[in-house]
């Protein structure tokens, strides 16, 4: 038997072992403070002594912003000697896995660009350097830079930023003999009118999960509540509107498994009158569907304007290659570096001086632009992606008819409440 | 095997042998196991996973998953998920593995077409049963439309119940060819004077079935069963292909509840401890197989 027990503990490791969670080494990735914080002066004298090899990981899987990435990464190595560059993709999918695990087992690049709303739980890991006397974000937006500071100090670097809008289709809009709804009555009625056949009138993306958060908190901030208030008269208001645009059948259920990027192509596909979707959405568009009338308009709202920021931003890692990320930063962040990446990409620039520049004469790009100053940033705290969870977890039942509004705020506070709580 | 069993005896030179296999094992698998294990006893969150400042904390993760409504949900899913599989896929992997034993014309190459469903990536099943399953759009709702089984449109994946079943229709698909090939294996292991002589005896087919297959075919589906239960109870990808656990959480088996825990939500020590769950329940029914193969090796 007691071959057999060794030999059933070996069968069942093999079986399990790609269930098995990360490591626990620890330690090796602690806060850099060592090196960094010796303040300005540094700093002016860094470039002399920054050198070696900087990796970079990112995850976008679209060619036109991977091109963009390594045409400045080239430039950059071309120009100096000392600092060599390289970039790694990494899906988006294990993205977190992979900066998880590499935390935990020390083995992380020395660059990363990641998704805004998880900035701060990386932060708080400690695996990122702060950066607060190394970089000037003065002339940024405030969103952007919000979600890469934590406790006061400065974590990263906006990358870009991008937002959310209403799309539409003018011909669907035009046929049924609607304008552009600006408020969320407006939005339901033109919803209803343009819902036909098999075409529905209005989709956003309700993922439960990060991507379907973002889509949602719109609604919420509308009200004037904020996303940690959901069990208030604003977050029930917003889940009974999501309510009442299923219950109308201009709504897509099926919107729970789609992605942004599925949205957009129900869109694009004649199957969607009006969607709300993102900035980087348009070079794709604009290329796939030349032909397809649709334009843009502010997120209808209830009782003030509000939209996602999304985006992505710099983090440098610390322990790694600090002073050669930094340059790089500095290179990719100045002036006409960051303009080429951000038309490249279609992003707004989170540089106010930069942006304003960015779409002149672009009436499309120009609604987002202005979205910007209405646009919220998730978080920032290390423990937002479970206060995500619980909110997208409320809508999807709303949604699905699972919970009434009511109930499904209540459950999203209880657990909101005690992530807040326990800090 | 008695030879070989007086060699290890009489010279241990032999454990050498294992040695490097053993190593691997202990390093690459053993590790870690027993690390995820200590881990399912710590206090490992976003807060504290670089800097070392985590602190045992006994069972309180393991307290706590057990009152945490979708890990219980997440549970029972994987078990009623597990069970349903693999009765269907037994059945109809049976019956398919007695008609291919007969010696028609075309059952061989039939038989190899059928492994396909195994023999492909799980993720793109997934995929294809998702497009299938699909609301409006969806081949499975047409054909039950034409077949005016249904009026409207079910909506599979964005209702709890339905969604589970159409999860687990898809695994049973994958998982038939595997009980086919090897009820067919067992099959021909079993000699035909045994039908023939029954034959004589006037035996008719259902006396046959039950007097001489199944009984000769025990020890297969013994390990059919087991073998199967492990398969199932692990799996990951179809689900989080398919549904991602949703719609709100109710299909989550507790590999992609413990996934969800560990690396979308950054609670890596719960997340430990529920898959310390699915390891024990694992260990457990591999014990099980072990002692009825060794059980088989006797007889």
């Amino acid at each position: 038997m007691k071959k057999g027990l060794i030999t059933a503990l070996a069968a069942t490791m093999c079986l399990s072992v790609s269930l098995v969670g990360c490591g626990s080494s620890a330690g090796s990735a602690t806060t850099g403070d060592a090196n960094t914080g010796s303040g300005n002066k540094e700093v002016a004298s860094a470039s002399g002594e920054a050198a070696g090899d900087v990796t970079i990981w990112y995850y976008w899987e679209t060619e036109g912003h991977q091109a963009a990435l390594n045409h400045i990464i080239e430039e950059f190595n071309s120009q100096q000697d000392d600092i060599t560059v390289q970039a790694k993709y990494v899906p988006f999918a294990d993205f977190k896995k992979q900066l998880s695990v590499g935390a935990s087992a020390g083995e992380l690049p020395d660059l990363v660009i990641l998704d805004n709303p998880d900035h701060a739980a990386y932060a708080a890991m400690g695996i990122f350097a702060d950066i607060t006397d190394k970089f000037d974000v003065s002339n940024y937006y405030d969103g952007p830079v919000n979600s890469c500071t934590l406790d006061g100090r400065l974590y990263g670097v906006p990358f870009g930023s991008n937002d959310l809008v209403l799309f539409y289709n003018e011909d669907m809009l035009e046929a049924a003999g609607c304008e552009v709804p600006t408020t969320w009555d407006e939005l339901l009625t033109v919803a209803k009118a343009t819902t036909k056949d098999n075409v529905y009138g209005f989709a956003h993306c309700a993922l439960q999960n990060e991507e379907g958060t973002f889509n949602f908190l719109p609604w919420v901030w509308s009200t004037g509540a904020t996303s940690y208030e959901i069990d208030s008269d604003g977050g029930i208001k917003a889940l009974e509107f999501e309510k009442s645009l299923i219950e109308s059948g201009a709504f897509p259920k099926e919107a729970i498994n789609w992605t942004q990027g599925d949205t957009m192509n129900q869109f694009i596909s004649g199957n969607l009158a009006m969607m709300i979707n993102g900035t980087w959405q348009i070079p794709t568009m604009r290329e796939e569907v030349p032909d397809l009338h649709w334009n843009v308009a502010p997120i209808p709202q209830d009782k003030q304007q509000a939209s996602g920021l999304g985006g992505e931003n710099y983090a440098v890692i610390a322990g790694g290659n600090e002073d050669g990320a930094v340059e790089f930063l500095k290179f990719a962040t100045s002036g006409e570096t960051c303009l080429y990446m951000m038309n490249a990409m279609g992003y707004i620039s989170a540089d106010s001086t930069i942006a304003a520049t960015q779409f002149q004469g672009d009436d499309v790009y120009q609604v987002f632009v202005d979205e910007m100053q209405y646009a919220n940033a998730r978080g920032p705290l290390p423990e937002w992606p479970d206060i995500s969870d619980a909110i997208s977890l409320a809508f999807n039942k709303v949604i699905i008819g699972e919970a009434s509004p009511e109930d499904a705020a209540k459950e999203a506070q209880a657990t909101i409440d005690s992530i807040i709580g326990s800090k | 095997m008695k030879k070989l069993k007086e060699f290890f005896r009489y010279d241990n030179v032999g454990l050498l042998f294992i040695l490097p296999a053993f190593l691997y094992m202990l390093i690459f698998v053993g590790y870690p196991i027993i690390s995820n294990i200590g881990l399912s006893f710590q206090d490992v969150s976003v807060r504290n996973l670089a800097n070392g400042d985590r602190h045992f904390i006994g069972l309180a993760n393991y307290v706590e998953i057990f009152s945490d409504e979708f890990f219980r949900k997440s549970l029972v899913n994987t078990l009623v998920f597990t069970v349903s599989c693999l009765i269907f896929q037994f059945l109809i992997g049976f019956a398919l593995a007695l008609f291919f034993n007969k010696r028609f014309k075309i059952a061989k190459p039939v038989r190899g077409l059928l492994m396909i469903p195994w023999m492909m990536p799980m993720t793109v099943t997934a995929l294809m049963f998702k497009f299938m399953f699909s609301t409006d759009v969806g081949i499975i709702n047409y054909i039950l439309r034409c077949l005016h089984l249904i009026d409207n449109n079910i909506e599979w994946l964005t209702t709890p119940g339905t969604a589970m079943a159409a999860v687990v229709i898809a695994n049973i698909w994958i998982g038939i060819p595997f009980n086919t090939i090897l009820l067919s294996t067992g099959l021909t292991t079993i000699p035909q004077e045994l039908y023939e002589s029954a034959s004589v005896d006037g035996a008719n087919k259902w006396q046959k079935l039950f007097g001489i297959t199944l009984p000769l075919l025990r020890p297969t589906i013994e390990s059919i069963l087991v073998l199967g239960f492990i398969y199932t109870f692990k799996v990951y990808d179809l689900v989080y292909v398919m549904t991602e656990g949703g719609p709100v959480n109710s299909t989550h088996l507790l590999s992609t509840y413990s996934y969800k825990l560990s690396f979308d939500m950054f609670q890596y020590s719960k997340g430990s401890a529920v898959a310390n769950v699915l390891f024990v329940i694992l260990l457990l029914v591999g014990m099980l197989y072990i002692k009825i193969t060794m059980e088989g090796e006797k007889e």
